[in-house]
Parts: C-alpha cells; sequence; structure tokens
C-alpha cells in the first residue's frame, strides 16, 4: 500500500511494472462496473451497448498490461494501451468496422469521472503539509508553470499548422 | 483468497467513488460566463472536490468514519481507472490517423512548449517572489512524475531544487485540473487559438489534466470532440516518448544557466557550495 511518510519515498511513478497483474484486471473491473451508470447518465446508448463499449475498452487495457508486463522493452502501461487502442481502430485493419463501432458511442468525458474521484481521495497529509509549506507563492509560480506550457504549446502549434498548410 | 480480503478492504472507496461519481454526472457541465469567454466546470471537477471533501486527511471528523489509513489505499486506483479513458483516447486517433499524420510537425514541435514556462514563471518566481533555487526546480517542467524523478536523481528532494518541484507537483495534483479545465475553456470560447492547436496543447500535462482540457474545449466546440481528442491523445501519447527528454537535456540546463547567470552568488549554486566545503 503507497502510504507516504516522507519525501525521499514520495517518488510517485505514473507507472509500475511491478504491480501484480491479477490485482489491476480486478481493480480496472470494478471501476468499469462504475463506469456503467455514468455512461448510461452521459450517452443515449442501450444498456447493451454500453457493456459492449466498455468490454472492448477493458480488453484493450488487458492488451496494454500484458504489453507492459511481457514486452522486451519497457514503456508505461497508459502507452501501450494508447498503442493498443490505436492498432484497433486504424481505419485500413479489417476489424476496424466492427471495432469502431463498439467504442465509439463511449463518452470520454464520464470515463474521466472515477480517476478524478479517487484522485481526491488519494489525497495524502503529506501532499498537504507540502501545500501549507510552499505557501501561495508556489500556488501562483505553479499556476504561470501550467498557464505557460499550455499557451506556449499552444502557440507553437498555431504557428505550425499556419506554416504547414 | 488474498484479493477477496483486498476487495472487501477496498470496498468503501469503490462506493464512495461510485456515489460520487454518479451525482458529478448528473450535474453534468455547467457554464460560467465571463467576460473574456466561459468557463465549463465538467463532471470531473465535480467529482474530484466531493472526494476532497469526504477525505479525512482534508476534513478532519470524517476520519471517525473513514480511516485515513483506508483512504491510502486509493491512490493506486488513479491510475487504474485512468487507463479505460486512455484506451478511449488511443481508439479515436486510429480512425484520425491521416490527420494525426499531417499535424505531425506541430504535434512534435509543440513539446518544446514547455520552455513557456520560463517566459512567465520563471521572472515571476525570481524577480516578484525573490525565490531561490526552488525556482529552478519549479519552474523547469509542469512537475509531473518523470520530472520529479529527474530533480530527485539531479539535486535529491530534500534539496532547495527538490522544495520547488514537490510544491509544484503537489499543488498540480490538487489545483492543475481547475487551471487546465478554465485556460482550455477560456481560450476556446474566445477564439484566439484554433481548436486543433489548443487540443494539441492539452497532451502536455497528467491524464487528469489532459482530461479536464480537452473536456473543457469538447464542451466548447462539441462538433469537433473526434479531432480534438485524436489530437490530445497523440500529444499525450508524445509527451510520455519526448518529455522528460526535453526536460532533461533542454528546459533544466537553460533554467540552471539562466539562475547562474541572474545570481551568480547564491550560496546554494553548486560552483559555491563546492567552494564552501573543505577539501
Amino acid at each position: 500500500m503507497t502510504a507516504y511518510e516522507s519525501e525521499e519515498d514520495f517518488i510517485p511513478s505514473s507507472d509500475n511494472r511491478s504491480l501484480p497483474l491479477g490485482t489491476s484486471l480486478r481493480d480496472l473491473a470494478v471501476v468499469m462496473l462504475i463506469s456503467i451508470p455514468l455512461q448510461l447518465i452521459a450517452t443515449d446508448l442501450t444498456l447493451g451497448a454500453v457493456l459492449a463499449g466498455l468490454a472492448a475498452l477493458y480488453a484493450l487495457c488487458v492488451l496494454g498490461l500484458l504489453l507492459t508486463k511481457y514486452s522486451p522493452f519497457y514503456l508505461p502501461s497508459v502507452a501501450w494501451i494508447s498503442l493498443v487502442g490505436i492498432a484497433l481502430t486504424l481505419p485500413f485493419t479489417p476489424w476496424f468496422e466492427w471495432f469502431n463501432e463498439l467504442v465509439t458511442g463511449i463518452d470520454f468525458l464520464a470515463l474521466a469521472v472515477p480517476p478524478l474521484a479517487y484522485a481526491g481521495l488519494a489525497i495524502s497529509k503529506l501532499e498537504l503539509s507540502i501545500m501549507r509549506r510552499s505557501g501561495w507563492k508556489i500556488l501562483i509560480v505553479a499556476i504561470l508553470v501550467f498557464i505557460g506550457t499550455y499557451v506556449g504549446s499552444a502557440a507553437i502549434a498555431e504557428f505550425m499548422l499556419q506554416v504547414t498548410s | 483468497m488474498e484479493s477477496m480480503k483486498t476487495l472487501v478492504r477496498l470496498w468503501p472507496i469503490h462506493l464512495i467513488v461510485l456515489v460520487t461519481s454518479i451525482v458529478a454526472q448528473i450535474i453534468g457541465v455547467r457554464a460560467i460566463p465571463i467576460g473574456i469567454g466561459t468557463i465549463l466546470l465538467l463532471p470531473l471537477l465535480f467529482a474530484f472536490v466531493f472526494t476532497l471533501l469526504l477525505n479525512p486527511n482534508v476534513i478532519k471528523p470524517i476520519g471517525r468514519v473513514l480511516s485515513t489509513r483506508r483512504v491510502a489505499a486509493a491512490s493506486p486506483l488513479i491510475v487504474i481507472a485512468i487507463m479505460p479513458f486512455i484506451a478511449k483516447f488511443g481508439t479515436t486517433i486510429g480512425p484520425a490517423i491521416e490527420e494525426v499524420i499531417q499535424a505531425g510537425p506541430a504535434l512534435l514541435l509543440q513539446e518544446l512548449g514547455n520552455l513557456g514556462t520560463i517566459l512567465l514563471a520563471f521572472p515571476v518566481a525570481i524577480w516578484v517572489f525573490r525565490m531561490g533555487r526552488e525556482s529552478i526546480g519549479a519552474v523547469h517542467s509542469i512537475a509531473r512524475e518523470p520530472n520529479i524523478a529527474i530533480i530527485a536523481d539531479r539535486y535529491g528532494l530534500r534539496s532547495p531544487e527538490g522544495t520547488g518541484v514537490m510544491g509544484v507537483y503537489v499543488m498540480g495534483t490538487l489545483f492543475g485540473t481547475f487551471v487546465f479545465a478554465i485556460i482550455a475553456s477560456i481560450l476556446a470560447t474566445s477564439g484566439v487559438f484554433s481548436i486543433e492547436a489548443l487540443a494539441m496543447a492539452c497532451g502536455v500535462g497528467s491524464g487528469s489534466m489532459m482530461a479536464a482540457c480537452s473536456g473543457a474545449l469538447a464542451a466548447a466546440a462539441p462538433e469537433a470532440t473526434d479531432s480534438i481528442t485524436a489530437l490530445a491523445g497523440a500529444s499525450n501519447l508524445l509527451t510520455y516518448a519526448t518529455g522528460m527528454y526535453v526536460s532533461l537535456f533542454i528546459a533544466l540546463p537553460l533554467v540552471e544557466r539562466i539562475y547562474l547567470r541572474i545570481r551568480p552568488d547564491d550560496p546554494d549554486n553548486p560552483r559555491n557550495r563546492a567552494a564552501e566545503e573543505p577539501v
């Protein structure tokens, strides 16, 4: 269990190869169950279509996790999952129509609700004490870091789009 | 079975997530018009606030019914819960692969947008707040996990640089989604940048930041949802590949060099630190 005691243990990793696969698959299944009512609220899909769509996404995650664990080189599981998602929906593949049909109606915004709900619960004492110690100056600097990165990226992207098109 | 035991131990967490998520989803997207654009409040932000208010570390009395040890188990579940979302993003990149490839040069170069922090945040940290070397850790990147690893490796987390990066990391964890949702919705509704450029920029941070950012864009321009998620997803995938290198080989050396130029006499500078120690 992750209970951070001091900053030294607090090199949070976005991912972890040593995470037991069975536990991940079980927790992933619970998250999928939580997503069923959310999709029913967010979309006009029937229960059957929601179940099929979420099952397809579950299968993608499982493939990604297997690749994370057994591939000869390391990529974070989210990168593998993303790559599997791309590979299964490339328009020139024979399974494209079938697979795309399954997942296309699933609402992406509703899928982002459970992770943020877990994130709110996971805020630890250590994080709150770092926040208090850092104070409002770091808060303002942090906000400027986010705005700077976002606007910087958008400006470069905009410029490149105009140059290349 | 061990697995069943932990599942039983985790059920209060899952139950809280289920209930708060449903309430958040029913509330849906709320728009607050302000002068220069519109701020869009998304279900994911509501869910985050609800569970923050049920977190015994934040609201002490909750500890009587929900122990802090129990909620600590929610931490590894964040990565698991974000996976289906990332999978869905992947499935929007595939069908739009031509558009993504066409946007290739823009996608690659916007990874350098990171350096925008040096223009905006660094001067404020140095000249307005008179911060020391913690400013190096704070502004060299958006302070997600790989960046913390870099700073930990080079300076250690108890150093001033470590304090800076941890500060921004924690602020990002607590407020990052809000900041991203707010800037993205204001920029999308004010029409300064094209929606494609804004979508690519959504990929620069963590998964939750991307969710908040692309969610705000999609709510502002629903007809472009598919290309927003495809471009944001491609940019985020690219960030996993390149983000760490931009930070390690470009941003950090640059910030370090500018700092040495502005504050050559800071006793905490590595050169001066070494000089003080007897040989």
